[in-house]
């Protein structure tokens, strides 16, 4: 050791996510005996440590540092297992040495990064995420990128994450990981620190304050009473040779006139799914599950076995999914592998060599193969977990109050529970509370639900528009719980993160039926001020809408509200205008929008069956009169789809706005000789598809069908029988009974006769003939 | 020997080991890491000398331009002595790659099988000179050895080319020569056995896929590189630019080499047919039957240089352009020609006035 490390503190600069810096880092800790070990992180969240090395804590966790009040600013510290930072703090737990984090605390953090963004200039384009704030540290800030690139092409590397494993995470010689990344860093910080200064002033002064505050801290450890070289500290590499020199603090008034926003800090449960997704966060984040397997295979002693762990992981995989893969091409994979690696004079094969060779034998040359297998090796699916209480954020606190207050506790498992709920007020008990108690816990799930917090799930019910009855499957899980923590930074509460998330939504909303189902949500989540915004928004848009499907769709959603809403105890009142709004709409436009194709009629039967429907329930409300206007006209019209006409008839039959001659003349103009097939037997269809009692208890109208059926030209015969087949394709076996029975009087035949003919089998000829009806040529129509 | 080299100057096309013997010799000369047995240098220098580099004064050329990951791929499967199977789009320099990687490693890059439908095992095992093995039975002078035969013996490299154009069963002989690296001749009573070095490289083509699948045996034998069509314009662009004046110097084509811009034109057409979209991404376009490789791009511009030499002024005009343009994306009459009329109808007329004489051209190549 050369005097002058001796004279300082020992500092262990690495990188955050790295097995080789955790390995070589117990290495030099057991060598040393420190008996304080300082590392990189909010010096508020030193409490934090003793939870962070807990027994029942499992990472991936993470801290999670974020402010109260409005604008939410975040600051995040994930640890993996074979993070050095982590491997240190159980290293000093295990041998009795003091353990703190040095670096501003997370108060300090959250202001600068307030202060920060303030004074951004809005058009200079800049790395936004807040994470970026917590990671200046690393080796790899984005603005000098370029400079990292160019290190991976001079030693003949891809890229910079392939020349560091090469370089430093397979560097097994003692000393070597923390020797090499000091001077490189040094080196570094000589070449980009000008640069720095000059093109990004504020991230240089952010460094250089954050280096000032941890040197006061390392000095403050060496006044209580730490032999210097009894200290290790641990940074990430960037900062490490900054801190040799203890000279330069930052004094108290200086700490005191720092900017802080009053924040709050927990642990949250982590995953490796999420550690890959960040932005701008040190290495091994593309990889966690690959780097935990290196990090096993050193701590076994058997780094070497990496490749063969790798490979055939992945064709494992691989072969679940189906596909067969021969053990003797994992072997000549990793020889590939190895191969690659001597190619750069390597010891080890990089996950680059590794994938590039499970692509070649295990996909056969095709990424596409073995990219899902890569992916779940790579990124691998586990959660870390926290012991129980340990994570705590006010949103956690108010979702454990309303738990216990709903009585739901004992649902918090991760087995799956099966909950039935009754939304009706349970009359035989006295408190409010417990009357609608099911009520209450409902409006939770679907407030949960709007969060993206998959803790309840909701099934369909049985009982088809059995309003007050829901299902849900509930189940508690590590991915709920990070759900939960993250809902944080939406609001305190459930309800205001809820309300948040709604309001966003509505805001971004740019359609009738979306904005209806908002409303609906809103209603669910009992909502009331957003029920108003949301009708606002669903005003806004139906002003501009002309299409009848959608207004159909949303004045239905609304109806049912309506209907249904003093079951969910909300106030609908302020809808009803809405409604009326918008079946005017949909009266309005109804003629404009029935001249369409037959496949477009489809969605416009059953927006008119839902305006019907809205007509009749609401009819107080809503101007019933103008819909049977608009629907007369309808069914009057020669121009409009036939089916349309014939369905608007149909519907002024069943609410008998129109007599029995008047049906009978319109069927004789309509099924007259000389209409086009398509035409009559199509508006004929349309007639059909409502009220068929009605149609089957008048025997004038199958005499006028007979009649006109007769009248048909043979080639006029075949096509009006593609129209017929299909109208009376939906007819019950029991209402073709009651047909052929009309059918069979009308022409004097025994009804058991016809019957037996038109519902029994077809004959083989008959079959055929239908065969040669299949093929016929719509072309001309 | 001298007059053999003086023959192959008169070649319309040169082997590689003879076209870039200097740098093949600068590279041996200069070259510092393990050699393996039975090659010619280090992989590290094969890789030089496919991706481009220096020996030290001598400038290696790039022979693959585009993903040299690919090529170091294909050296370090060479290394562990497995077969190397180049797939890819016809076009895609499968062949020029498997040519330059012999010819950097084992110094030959002749021994070849020509995979055909018509392709027998005796093209990959071996056959009898009928003549002598009618007069003296089997003889090992009797003997016609196939090129794989050939480079087992001397620990070289085979090359395989179209491997998926020949029948399986031809295919299938080549199962056991990969797995046992012998070649037993029963009427002699002797086997062949590889030396060190030995190894094939064998090209397939993906748009053959079907015709003879390959069986899972042998894709099993060999390590299976997939090379892209060129990723990005800049890449398609400098490997046309590249070969187009390789082969104008080495076909004395009098005409000058294209401008840069023309190069531009034609790589830009290619891309947005084979992609199926403009480049920008905005507008799609209708792919036409036939393969728009780069190769055709290449084969295509000398074309038109070959007519501005011969019927021109010497100079590309679009004329030519058009005319070259044409025979290489309409190839299935009437579908393509209109793929071609829409195209220019439709994104290239909208291009601007520096596309619009080429535009013009082809409008009047295509009535």
């Amino acid at each position: 050791m050369n005097p002058a490390a001796q004279a300082g503190v020992h500092i262990f600069g690495v990188r955050h996510l790295s097995p080789g810096g955790a390995k070589h880092l117990l290495e030099y800790l057991e060598e040393l005996q420190p008996t304080a070990v300082l590392i990189e992180g909010p010096s508020d969240a030193t409490d934090e440590i003793r939870h962070l090395t807990h027994q029942a804590t499992k990472p991936p966790v993470a801290i999670l540092a974020f402010t109260g009040e409005l604008p939410v600013r975040t600051a995040l510290w994930p640890f993996a297992v074979y993070s050095p930072e982590y491997q240190g703090m159980k290293w000093a737990k295990a041998n009795g040495a003091e353990v703190a984090f040095i670096d501003l605390p997370a108060a300090v953090t959250l202001g600068l990064q307030d202060a920060l963004r303030r004074e951004e200039n809005p058009g200079r384009s800049r790395k936004p995420s807040s994470e970026d704030r917590t990671e200046s540290s690393g080796t790899e800030a984005p603005a000098y990128e370029s400079i990292y690139s160019r290190i991976a092409r001079l030693a003949g590397e891809y890229d910079y994450d392939m020349y560091w494993e090469r370089n430093y995470e397979h560097n097994s010689s003692a000393g070597a990981y923390r020797s090499a990344l000091l001077s490189f860093s040094a080196q570094m910080r000589a070449l980009s620190e000008g640069m720095e200064q000059r093109e990004e002033p504020r991230e240089h002064a952010y460094n250089a304050l954050r280096e000032a505050y941890m040197r006061r801290q390392i000095k403050l450890r060496i006044e209580a009473g730490h032999r210097p070289d009894k200290i290790v500290v641990i940074c990430g590499a960037y900062h490490a040779a900054a801190l040799a020199d203890l000279s330069e603090t930052i004094s108290d008034e200086e700490i005191a006139k720092l900017p802080s926003r009053s924040s709050k800090l927990t642990l949250m449960p982590y995953s490796y799914y999420k550690l890959t997704t960040m932005s701008g966060y040190g290495a091994g984040n593309s990889a966690p599950h690959y780097f935990e397997m290196m990090w096993e295979g050193m701590e076994k002693g058997r780094p070497d076995e990496l490749p063969h762990r790798y490979l055939s992981s992945v064709a494992r995989l691989v072969r679940s999914g189906g596909a067969h893969r021969s053990t003797a091409e994992v072997i000549e994979a990793v020889r590939l592998a190895e191969s690659l690696a001597a190619l750069h004079e390597g010891s080890a094969p990089t996950l680059r060599d590794l994938r590039d060779a499970a692509q070649t034998l295990l996909g056969h040359g095709d990424l596409s193969a073995v990219a899902e297998a890569l992916a779940r090796v790579d990124v691998g699916t586990a959660i870390g977990s926290l012991a129980e209480g340990v994570s705590q954020t006010p949103i956690q606190e108010d979702l454990n109050r309303l738990l216990k207050r709903y009585k739901l506790e004992k649902y918090k498992s991760t087995v799956a529970n099966d909950l039935s709920l009754d939304l009706r007020e349970n009359r035989r008990v006295t408190s409010e509370e417990a009357a609608y108690l099911d009520l209450y816990r409902s409006v939770l799930f679907h407030r949960l639900n709007l969060l993206g917090i998959s803790f309840a799930i909701n099934r369909p019910s049985g009982q088809e528009g059995a309003t007050w009855a829901e299902h849900w499957t509930i189940q508690w899980s590590p991915e709920v719980e990070i759900q939960v923590v993250e809902s944080t930074l939406l609001g305190e509460t459930i309800e205001v993160a809820a309300a948040y998330v709604l309001r966003e939504k509505l805001q971004n909303c740019h359609d009738v039926a979306d904005a209806s189902g908002l409303i609906r949500l809103a209603c669910q989540c009992a909502m009331t001020s957003q029920i108003e915004e949301g009708s606002r928004a669903l005003q806004g848009l139906a002003v501009d809408s002309r299409d009848v499907v959608g207004i159909a769709a949303a004045a239905r959603e609304l109806s049912m509200i309506i209907s249904f809403g003093d079951i969910r105890k909300v106030d609908t009142a302020p809808l009803v205008p809405l409604l009326e709004q918008l079946f005017r709409r949909g009266c309005l436009f109804l003629l404009d929008a029935s001249g369409c194709n037959d496949e477009a009629a489809d969605r416009m039967i059953t927006a008119m069956n839902e305006l019907n429907g809205i007509a009749l329930e609401h009819s107080e409300t809503v101007d019933d009169h103008l819909w049977l206007q608009e629907l007369l006209n309808l069914s009057s019209r020669d121009d409009r789809n036939p089916r349309l006409s014939g369905f608007a008839c149909a519907i002024l039959m069943e609410r008998g706005m129109i007599s029995a001659e008047e049906v009978s003349a319109e069927v004789s103009r309509r099924l007259s000789p000389g209409i086009p097939a398509d035409l009559g037997a199509g508006w004929f269809e349309g007639l059909s598809m409502r009220g068929r009692y009605g149609l089957l208890s008048r025997m004038s109208l199958w005499e006028q069908l007979d009649g006109y059926i007769n009248a048909l030209e043979d080639e006029e015969f075949k096509r009006a029988l593609v129209f017929l087949r299909r109208a009376f394709s939906t007819f019950s076996p029991r209402e073709k009974t009651m047909i052929s029975e009309l059918l069979g009087e009308l022409w004097g035949v025994n009804a058991e006769q016809a019957a037996e003919i038109l519902t029994g089998e077809l004959k083989e000829e008959e079959a055929k003939m239908l065969e040669e009806l299949n093929d016929f040529d719509f072309g001309n129509f | 020997m001298s007059t053999g080299q003086e023959q192959l100057q008169d070649n319309m096309r040169l082997p590689a080991e003879v076209l870039y013997r200097e740098e093949l010799e600068a590279l041996r000369k200069e070259d510092k890491g393990n050699i393996p047995a039975g090659w010619q240098m280090s992989p590290r220098s094969v890789f030089t000398f496919i991706a481009g580099g220096k020996a030290g004064n001598t400038v290696i050329t790039p022979k693959y331009i585009g993903n040299t990951r690919l090529i170091e791929m294909a050296v370090a499967t060479l290394v562990t002595d497995r077969a190397l199977l180049l797939i890819g789009e016809p076009g895609t320099a499968k062949s020029w790659l498997s040519e330059n990687l012999a010819a950097a490693i084992y110094g030959n890059s002749g021994l070849v099988v020509q995979g055909t439908a018509g392709t027998s095992e005796e093209h990959v095992r071996y056959s009898w000179n009928y003549a002598m093995l009618l007069a003296n039975g089997p003889t090992p002078e009797a003997l016609v050895k196939s090129p794989i035969m050939r480079a087992m013996e001397e620990g070289g490299i085979a090359r395989f080319e179209e491997i998926s154009r020949c029948a399986s069963e031809v295919q299938d002989a080549l199962i056991s020569i990969l797995s046992e690296k012998t070649i037993s001749v029963p009427e002699l009573g002797k086997e062949t056995g590889a030396r060190k070095g030995f190894s094939i490289i064998a090209t397939a083509n993906t748009r053959d896929r079907g015709v003879n699948e390959m069986s899972a045996a042998l894709k099993r034998r060999f390590n299976i590189i997939v090379l892209p069509a060129p990723s990005d314009l800049e890449t398609e662009l400098s490997i046309v630019k590249k070969r187009v004046a390789e082969i104008a110097s080495s076909y004395e084509l009098q005409a000058a080499v294209p401008a840069d811009e023309a190069l531009l034109k034609v790589v830009t057409i290619f891309r947005e047919l084979r992609s199926g979209m403009t480049l920008d991404k905005k507008e799609k376009v209708k792919t036409p039957a036939g393969v728009i490789s780069t190769a055709e791009a290449i084969s295509l511009l000398t074309n038109s240089m070959a007519l501005a030499a011969s019927f021109g002024s010497g100079v590309l005009t679009d004329g030519d352009l058009a005319a070259g343009l044409q025979g290489a994306i309409v190839k299935d009459d009437d579908k393509d020609k209109l793929v071609w009329k829409e195209y220019l109808d439709n994104v290239m007329k909208k291009k601007g006035a520096e596309w619009r004489g080429l535009y013009q051209a082809c409008k009047e190549m295509n009535e």
